[in-house]
């Protein structure tokens, strides 16, 4: 403790008669919590509010007063929800699962489960955000009682109303101390959130203004397309990646964390409806689907949809001369290669010159070094009889470039042999 | 323009891995950049007469220079280092440029890839070889050698400071994050599809991109709570005796909260091939876990373990701790000896190299192995054909070091 010297304080202004110190103390309060929001885009908040609007639990992850509490009270007044905080570290398991109340007769009449009484007023009331904080922090026990509530909704022998969301908080194991945790079937229930901090929103915040971000609003004309795109992408993805549809953590690192099993698949297909029918941004949903089923598997399905959304290679060949191609290089390469591939699948004289005015359009919109790889396998392609087509001409500069980086290359390792030869002989 | 897409091709031939990421950048001409520098946003700025100066394979080799910046996140990195360390202004920038520079430098050139001129490597600053970025921030200081390297400068892609040619996150043709880390991973899994054809830094990468290895203390610590913690011993809930709430709410039954102190036995592979340092390291680990978890000191017992097992010594007399032992490794017995004292543990932590046999069966306790680090070659003499076991799938592995 350092000790400084006080300065001379101006005297003290005296009291109003009849208003004691206390509610000066309350008005000061007061004025230090108005504060006002504006709106900004916020992703973490965007990402919330889509998985709470999807009926799926959240875990949020985040270091001790980071604010995730503060998000939550934002989220239930947006949404227009009661807030129901249960601190689950000071739980017993029975506040989950019931007490067990002896009434008369329990032979014949059984041991009914009493729910506590935060679930009875949550059920009364019919809608509202159960918030299980401290998650982490809570014994085996209240953790295995937890596994009913969030996945059945179930207190005892009382069911939550459809209108309850759940949204959970964990203290990461590195600053959790004192904590336990959590266990695979748990953590596979959840679609998991890491919560950081922004320092302007912080900054901004302390000076009065919170954000407020924008509600992700639901398309009612998109619905069924949306379900019908998340159906695809997510079928698609597992008949090609089966391994992936099940795949406990293995390793301790990834132990309590998202991992991939039917179950949180089947939430990465709701996160992928509600995100395509909000039509929110990609880093949005890359952030709910990883969350969902675990980073390697989500950022896989996230590659997946990227080249499902590449031109359909019959329809380029059917009118190459007007051909949308994608602005960038590795997705346009992969566009061009699906082109050679199709045609390669039905090799015909029209789709192979189809084929070259697809390449040329190519090589009119965009870099040329791009073309070399799909414009040798074109050429491999080629029957007898067959006649290059005459707008091919105009790709000789991607030969040009193709040689001068084969030639150099070919330099490059002669150099390299005659240095090591000589190298030896010395 | 053709000479530098030439080294793009180039570059593809010699590295295809690193193909769609190479591919995936979007090229911007600008008179006011120095060389070649990349945004966080994977655009690369390109000074025209910095092409037609340079020879086609170095082009080559910096393209692939850039490119890495942007794989290995070094923006991200480097802007969180400079956030920890509350380092700021053109002095950092360098130093940070310089420290990513050497992560990269010294593992992706050769092998049909030459060397650009003014390259630099650690070994410049006297520095080893082979460490990360952050590695390298806190070994050396600019003092006295930025005219040197003073022209260096890849961009905030490096070291995540903007620049005045930079378009920003605004721009046209720039990647999202959700874009970025897709081609990362696509480059990872091309890396580990094939893992003959890339170098052993690159391989490192593709296994931590999207996996980063978290300390082993806490790895080790979250094992041992796990295992104390799991129905049996330690803290949790228990029926044997009514709960003090019970008084209050007549009709019901409760549970009481019971804390049954762990027992935790540590069997030390004292054999020749684990040193005392790592042993002395992991030891005061685990002391201090069970500590945390409620263990006393008295219930923390060591065995230590070569081809025969010693005497399980409580660690309030250890002190002085004496680890017998140096010759070769035989676990079973520091297993089967565990066991056998009474009390009998409810956790047993091994350290060891892993050079051992195992028990054939699971022991009648929770077992958390902490596992040394040793290269995979390890040829016994007498035995040309013995291959040690890996770990047993019933205990917990967690790799220390």
């Amino acid at each position: 403790m350092t000790s400084t010297t006080v300065p001379s304080m101006p005297a003290p202004v005296p009291l109003p008669a009849g208003r004691p110190q206390l509610s000066l103390a309350e008005n000061l309060l007061t004025l230090l919590r108005t504060t006002t929001t504006e709106p900004r885009p916020d992703e973490q908040l965007e990402a919330l509010t889509l998985a709470v609007a999807a009926d799926l639990p959240v875990l949020l992850w985040g270091e001790p007063g980071i604010g995730k509490t503060a998000a939550l009270t934002q989220l239930a007044t947006s949404l227009d929800l009661p807030l129901t905080t249960v601190i689950a570290s000071v739980h017993e398991p029975t506040d989950f699962s019931g007490l067990p109340i002896v009434g008369e007769d329990p032979a014949a009449n059984g041991v009914p489960m009493a729910p506590p009484q935060w679930a009875v007023e949550l059920a009364r009331a019919g809608r509202g955000l159960l918030f299980l904080d401290e998650l982490s922090t809570a014994t085996p026990a209240v953790q295995a009682a937890l596994l009913r509530v969030v996945l059945e909704r179930k207190v005892g022998a009382l069911q939550l109303p459809p209108g309850v969301r759940i949204v959970a908080a964990a203290n990461p194991r590195a600053s959790a101390a004192d904590g336990w945790e959590l266990s695979p079937p748990l953590a596979n229930r959840f679609v998991h959130l890491y919560w950081v901090h922004d320092r302007d929103v912080v900054v901004r915040g302390l000076g009065g203004v919170w954000p407020r971000a924008e509600l992700p609003r639901l398309d009612p004309a998109g619905l069924p397309d949306a379900v019908a795109f998340a159906r695809r992408a997510v079928c698609g993805f597992l008949n090609a990646r089966p391994t992936l549809i099940h795949r406990l953590p293995t390793t301790e690192t990834r132990r309590g964390g998202a991992w991939p099993s039917p179950r949180s698949w089947e939430a990465a297909m709701t996160l992928l409806a509600f995100g395509t029918a909000a039509s929110v941004s990609r880093d949005v949903l890359a952030t709910l689907v990883r969350g969902a089923v675990g980073d390697g598997p989500g950022l896989e399905l996230l590659a997946h949809i990227d080249r499902m959304e590449l031109p359909d290679p019959d329809s380029l060949l059917a009118d190459p001369a007007s051909a949308e191609l994608p602005e960038r290089g590795d997705l346009r390469q992969a566009t061009l290669e699906a082109v050679v591939a199709a045609v390669g699948a039905r090799p015909e004289r029209e789709r192979w010159e189809a084929g070259w005015a697809v390449l040329v359009r190519a090589w009119e919109t965009g870099a040329p070094d791009l073309l070399v790889a799909p414009a040798k396998a074109l050429a491999a392609l080629r029957r007898d009889g067959w006649e290059v087509p005459e707008t091919v001409e105009r790709l000789a500069a991607v030969v040009g470039l193709a040689r001068r980086a084969e030639d150099s290359v070919a330099r490059t390792a002669a150099a390299a042999g005659a240095k090591s030869a000589a190298g030896g002989r010395r | 323009m053709d000479k530098l897409l030439a080294a793009r091709l180039y570059a593809v031939a010699v590295r295809p891995y690193l193909a769609g990421a190479l591919f995936a950048l979007h090229v911007v001409e600008d008179r006011s950049v120095p060389t070649m520098a990349v945004d966080a946003y994977w655009r690369c700025y390109v000074s025209p007469s910095f092409v037609s100066r340079t020879p086609l394979e170095e082009l080559a080799g910096v393209w692939v220079h850039e490119v890495s910046h942007l794989l290995r996140d070094h923006h991200e990195r480097g802007a969180q280092y400079a956030r920890e360390h509350g380092e700021q202004g053109p002095g950092q920038r360098l130093r940070q440029n310089v420290a990513a520079d050497f992560e990269i430098n010294d593992d992706i050139y050769g092998d049909g890839l030459p060397k650009p001129a003014g390259a630099v490597l650690p070994a410049m600053l006297g520095l080893p070889d082979g460490l990360l970025m952050e590695e390298y921030l806190r070994r050396f200081s600019m003092a006295g050698r930025t005219p040197r390297l003073a022209w260096l400068d890849c961009g905030s892609g490096a070291d995540g400071h903007a620049r005045p040619w930079e378009l920003g996150p605004e721009g046209a043709h720039g990647l999202s994050r959700q874009q970025r880390d897709a081609v990362r991973f696509r480059v990872a899994e091309a890396i580990t599809g094939r893992p003959g054809d890339a170098p052993e830094g690159w391989r490192r990468w593709a296994d931590e991109a999207f996996h980063p290895p978290q300390p082993w203390r806490q790895l080790l610590g979250a094992a041992l709570r796990a295992a104390v913690g799991a129905p049996g011993p330690g803290e949790d809930h228990s029926y044997r005796r009514p709960s003090r709430r019970s008084a209050g709410v007549p009709g019901v039954v409760l549970p009481s909260l019971r804390r049954m102190p762990p027992r935790v036995c540590v069997v030390i592979d004292t054999s020749g091939s684990v040193s005392d340092a790592e042993l002395g390291g992991a030891l005061l680990e685990v002391a201090a876990i069970s500590r945390a978890v409620g263990g006393r000191r008295d219930l923390v017992s060591v065995i230590s373990c070569d081809a025969a097992a010693g005497v399980a010594v409580p660690l309030c007399r250890a002190e002085n701790l004496e680890l017998i032992g140096g010759g070769g490794t035989d676990l079973r017995s520091g297993f089967a000896r565990a066991l056998r004292s009474r009390p009998r543990p409810d956790v047993i932590v091994a350290l060891t190299d892993g050079q051992t046999p195992w028990p054939s069966e699971q022991p009648s306790c929770r077992t958390v192995v902490g596992l040394f680090p040793r290269p995979a070659r390890t040829v016994n003499e007498e035995d040309p054909d013995y291959v040690p076991g890996a770990p047993p799938a019933w205990a917990r592995v967690v790799p220390i070091g």
